[in-house]
């Protein structure tokens, strides 16, 4: 279900940053802490929790704040802002967020799982298209078949993840940072 | 999970096995070779010229490392290090240093010898 948000008030942009710094932290636990995936540049995708957690309650205003706040913070805490690390994380999550608005307008014929799915194929295929331009080579498209076929089972794990937490979020609250 | 959410996982799958040879196909057979890319050019080796081969980068140099037929990247400068973590190249599975706009792509061997003669 999802609320109509004053913008401006505390009972929405509270529940919104917190979104945010949940997303930074678990974007920057994946880039630091945990061990890379072995498909170059892929990686499990746990922040994309948060975005969709915030696309499903407050919409796709919260989404992209969740969703590009990310990415400029933890560029920012990496020291990355504006390099090639920063376009590749960008043109990612911009191609997601795109994929899971349109098909978040779509009613109930897509679930959070479907978002996530797809937003976790339209990351990793804008990621490789923006390396391509990035090497000058088509070589990192012949990551693409395992890259796509590895965002499934991710895509499934972050939007189970995200619904499962939808679930659990009492209603009380929501309508709080609403209507 | 929905029919939607269904199609989609079906969609995406399809389009990795759709995309499997095609991505193969990008690279046109050379035997045996790793082409090794960076801003400043390309350099081919064959992988039977063991050695170190030090690509400079845009965020510095990325040293790779031609061992018994496997190339790997045994240092780079960038703060991810992916591509150091990245294991050994195969044909379609190239080490990619994008901050670097490194990459090393081993191109798929060809059988010694000749097919066929035809006069």
């Amino acid at each position: 279900m999802r609320y109509r948000a004053d913008h401006r008030s505390a009972a929405y942009l509270a529940p919104v940053a917190l979104l945010l710094s949940v997303a930074v932290i678990l974007g920057y636990v994946e880039s630091v802490v945990l061990p890379p995936l072995p498909v170059p540049g892929l990686r499990l995708g746990l922040a994309n929790i948060a975005v969709v957690v915030a696309l499903a309650t407050f919409g796709l205003r919260a989404a992209v704040i969740v969703s590009l706040g990310r990415v400029f913070l933890i560029a920012l805490a990496l020291g990355t802002l504006g390099g090639p690390t920063f376009v590749l994380s960008l043109g990612g999550a911009l191609a997601a967020l795109a994929l899971m608005a349109v098909l978040s307008r779509a009613g109930s014929t897509f679930s959070v799982v479907g978002w996530s799915v797809a937003g976790s194929a339209a990351h990793v295929s804008a990621q490789l298209a923006v390396a391509v331009l990035i090497v000058g080579s088509n070589s990192p498209l012949l990551l693409m078949p395992v890259a796509l076929g590895l965002s499934v089972p991710l895509g499934l794990a972050v939007g189970h993840i995200a619904r499962l937490l939808l679930s659990r979020i009492p209603d009380w609250s929501l309508s709080a940072a609403g209507r | 999970m929905t029919r939607g959410d269904w199609l989609v996982v079906v969609t995406v799958i399809a389009a990795a096995l759709l995309l499997a040879p095609q991505a193969g196909a990008i690279v046109a057979p050379y035997g045996g070779s790793v082409v090794l890319r960076g801003p400043e050019g390309v350099t081919t080796v064959t992988v039977m010229q063991s050695g170190r081969y030090v690509v400079p980068g845009r965020r510095g140099d990325v040293v790779f490392a031609v061992e018994e037929g496997l190339v790997s990247a045994v240092s780079a400068e960038c703060p991810d290090q992916i591509c150091v973590h990245s294991g050994a190249a195969a044909p379609g599975r190239p080490i990619i240093c994008a901050p670097s706009g490194v990459s090393a792509t081993m191109l798929p061997g060809r059988a010694e010898g000749l097919d066929a003669v035809s006069r």
